[in-house]
């Protein structure tokens, strides 16, 4: 090894990237090591995140994409806190996650859009492409969103297709969630794959231990999925201990919010149970507000215990967890508009701006999966899921 | 017409050094001391720097030196309060603080042994006690007891007094206020150890065998608190694994921003007084980067071919205790092989940076930096570390360089 020549090639691109989204610290680091000591997750055998520090400040992307533990990481903040060169390490590890997303996905400009405050606008405008012709071709024209006759709740317009018989919301709806929902979910399985093979090798698992997809999540994404919703790795936090909770319950209500989702899917798209329901008396109505508000309970707790965390230093909220939190926060805000909007008369003319505000959210929302730090939904779930496998296998090979 | 007195505050060995030098060349020197006793931090020490002497070698001969000057006066107990005035002509308010014990202390001991108030010693870094009156160092100088009135139990008073055969304890005796007019200012008021307390991921204060640096230094010396024998505090047993931790507040900006200079020397000659009571003793020296300047860098060799010195590049930054055997257990990440290691030790020492000794205090007409130490100012030279941290040899560089200074700022007034 010593004597071995090792050419390294610093990418300063990836460098800069890392420091424009919350990184900006990276270069601070003199490799004391503290910071693996103080985290409460950082495991003996592959600890983080000193390594990860200098892999960052040489911008080795690759080596950052192949490394679990930039997302075994969450952002506890001790290492932040005791880090004696204020290179803030929690923080940076939340930048190099971005870098990992951006990475692993196509259209690449788009992450980019989610990452600064200047994309915003963008962004809108991109919903707003998708969702104006669509409404437009399911309304059969233009609609007038001052009047809820007319938008969203037109009454006249409607589709058969098959035995169905679905309003024009409901068609527009679909026709704008169901594709947006396939294109996630064909790039985020296609950067999941990517990023378990560059794992396997990062880790040099032997082949005979490489294990197909059916084995892998039949034996450990349960044991995953169980510690996810326990939250039993973010509860070991030490600064930052009170994001547990908050965490926890925002996930709940994603849950809750997805299995109500699915709900109306079945009995209104499917067996014409059409919405709008009341809200008092109808039990999918229920569990829908329950999510709701557990949802603005969560946000709203993480964005006022992250304000008082930086207060502490123990933690930074750079523009892409702002604009994540703030962007759940009006889903949920304009979700519960569109109930209040419809219920009280005098707002009820508003409802069409309310309800397109809702599904540009949503539809953001979607989009952020693949390129916004949305994406640790999945890609810590698989690096939760490769660190079971990985012990296991090490038991394994050991016995 | 300036004054051309010097004076010189701190008698630690840079103070001592400037002093000495200057009433060397004829000039009148004042010489103040907060302590009782001079000597300062080498006077605590086990061996110093760059010869590993004990503090003997180096303080009597100085002692000697001061004894046979005519041009010396020294204040033990004595600080600052302010300085008015510039180069040639400054006016020093001093504060004097009672003794209570005269001039007639012959140091025979006798008023101690009937004394039963006793304190924890702060010469000693808490680990053993002394009475309420008290020699304040096995070499003080001026030679001469002390009484702490704070310490005394009931009837401990009468009992000295009576004691005492030469008439020396004087419980009467005031603080004084009072001037001094100098020509230039020689500040040697050194360092002070940084509160280990504040690092609370590592257990001191918490854990017995958690220690300092000084406290280590305290041990090993053959007047110290344990007459030189190296014991774990616990149980008073030897330990035979013993762990470093490197840059305990130094280099941390949370603590000490800057590198204090002498720790890693520290811990190399510490792991050498575990030599040399044991060869066998395991020293695990746990480090960001071993900083030996210059010349030093021979004692780090040394180290390695005198003592079992296993070095593990990695701060320690958790420490936990075992509550039955009050072992620790030592965790770093070892940046080499880039996995954890917990070890398991029998004593853990700090390696406890430095801070100036008036960090914290506002002395009106001294300039400081922002972290206490003294910026050279025309008639005010700061030395030693009261300037910066340094090992012994430079510190007295910098005094005898001061002296050069001061007489030229006495002549051009």
């Amino acid at each position: 090894m010593s004597n071995e020549v090792l050419k390294v090639d610093a990418d300063l691109s990836a460098v800069k990237e890392i420091q424009s989204v919350g990184g900006d610290t990276v270069k601070k680091c003199y490799q004391c090591a503290t910071c693996s000591s103080v985290c409460p997750l950082s495991p003996d055998e592959a600890p983080f995140p000193r390594k990860q520090m200098i892999l960052a400040q040489w911008g080795f992307r690759d080596r950052l994409i192949s490394d679990p533990s930039v997302w075994l990481c969450h952002q506890c903040g001790d290492c932040t806190k005791y880090c004696p060169r204020n290179a803030r390490p929690g923080d940076v590890l939340a930048s190099l996650r971005l870098l990992v997303t951006k990475e692993l996905v196509p259209f690449k400009f788009m992450h980019t859009f989610y990452s600064h405050l200047w994309g915003l606008p963008i962004l809108i405008l991109i919903a707003l492409a998708f969702i104006l012709p669509v409404m437009f071709l399911a309304f059969k024209g233009v609609p007038d969103l001052t009047n809820p006759i007319s938008f969203p709740y037109n009454p006249e317009i409607n589709y058969k297709i098959a035995f169905m018989e679905l309003p024009a919301r409901v068609v527009m709806i679909d026709l704008l969630f169901l594709p947006l929902a396939a294109f996630v979910v064909i790039i985020i399985a296609n950067a999941v794959s990517k990023m378990w093979n560059m794992y396997l090798d990062y880790y040099k698992v032997p082949v005979a231990y490489r294990y197909g997809f059916a084995t892998v999540i039949k034996n450990y994404l349960g044991p995953a999925i169980r510690e996810i919703l326990a939250h039993s790795r973010f509860e070991k936090c030490g600064a930052n201990s009170w994001r547990a909770n908050p965490h926890k319950m925002l996930l709940y209500a994603f849950i809750i919010l997805f299995i109500t989702t699915g709900t109306v899917f079945v009995l209104a798209d499917i067996l014409g149970m059409h919405t709008p329901w009341n809200p008092f008396t109808h039990p999918v109505k229920w569990l829908g507000n329950i999510g709701g508000i557990l949802l603005l309970y969560g946000v709203i707790s993480l964005i006022t215990g992250r304000n008082k965390a930086v207060l502490e230093n123990s933690l930074r909220t750079a523009y892409p967890d702002a604009f994540l939190l703030w962007l759940i926060l009006f889903v949920g805000i304009t979700g519960f508009l569109i109930e209040i909007a419809r219920i009280v008369p005098v707002f009820y003319n508003y409802v069409g701006f309310v309800y397109i505000a809702h599904i540009i959210c949503v539809f953001l929302l979607f989009l952020a999966i693949p390129y916004s730090k949305f994406s640790h939904l999945i890609y810590r779930t698989t690096a939760v899921v490769f660190d079971l496998y990985y012990k296991d296998i090490l038991k394994k090979q050991g016995s | 017409m300036g004054s051309s007195t010097i004076l010189v505050v701190g008698g630690g060995i840079s103070g001592i050094t400037a002093a000495i030098e200057a009433a060397e060349m004829e000039t009148e020197v004042i010489l103040v001391e907060k302590e009782p006793t001079l000597g300062g931090r080498v006077g605590q020490l086990r061996y110093y720097f760059p010869k590993l002497c004990p503090p003997t070698c180096g303080l009597e001969i100085n002692y000697k030196r001061i004894k046979a000057n005519p041009h010396l006066t020294i204040y033990t107990m004595t600080d600052v309060l302010d300085i008015n005035g510039e180069p040639g002509n400054y006016r020093v308010k001093l504060r004097k603080r009672p003794r209570y014990v005269n001039e007639n202390c012959t140091a025979c001991g006798e008023c101690e042994k009937v004394c039963e108030g006793e304190v924890v010693s702060e010469y000693d870094f808490g680990l053993g006690k002394r009475k309420a009156i008290y020699l304040p160092s096995p070499m003080a100088f001026p030679l001469r007891y002390v009484l702490d009135k704070n310490a005394l139990a009931s009837g401990d008073l009468e009992r000295i007094t009576s004691a005492c055969k030469y008439n020396a304890i004087d419980p009467d005796m005031k603080e004084e206020v009072f001037e001094v007019e100098v020509g230039a200012i020689i500040w040697a008021t050194g360092w002070k150890l940084y509160d280990a307390s504040k690092l609370d991921n590592l257990g001191y204060g918490k854990f017995a065998n958690v220690i300092t640096n000084m406290q280590m230094e305290r041990m090993a010396s053959p007047w110290g608190p344990t007459g030189g024998n190296i014991i774990r505090p616990s149980d008073g047993t030897t330990p035979q694994r013993v762990a470093f931790v490197q840059c305990a507040g130094s280099r941390d900006e949370n603590h000490l921003p800057y590198c204090s200079y002498i720790c890693c020397l520290a811990s190399l000659k510490h792991s050498l007084y575990l030599a040399e009571k044991s060869p066998d003793t395991e020293s695990l020296i746990f480090y960001i980067d071993i900083r030996t300047p210059g010349r030093y860098e021979k004692f780090l060799r040394r180290a390695q071919n005198e003592a079992k010195i296993n070095f593990i590049k990695g701060k320690v930054a958790k420490i936990e205790e075992d509550p039955e055997t009050k072992d620790l257990i030592v965790t770093a990440e070892d940046t080499i092989s880039g996995k954890k290691v917990n070890e398991r030790v029998n004593m853990v020492v700090l390696a406890m940076g430095m801070q100036p000794s008036i960090a914290g205090e506002n002395i009106p007409g001294l300039p400081v930096d922002e972290y206490g130490f003294v910026r050279e100012n025309e008639g005010i030279i700061p030395v030693g570390c009261a300037k910066k941290p340094l090992d012994v040899m430079t510190s007295n560089e910098t005094a005898t360089g001061a002296v050069i200074k001061a007489l030229q700022i006495i002549k051009r007034a």
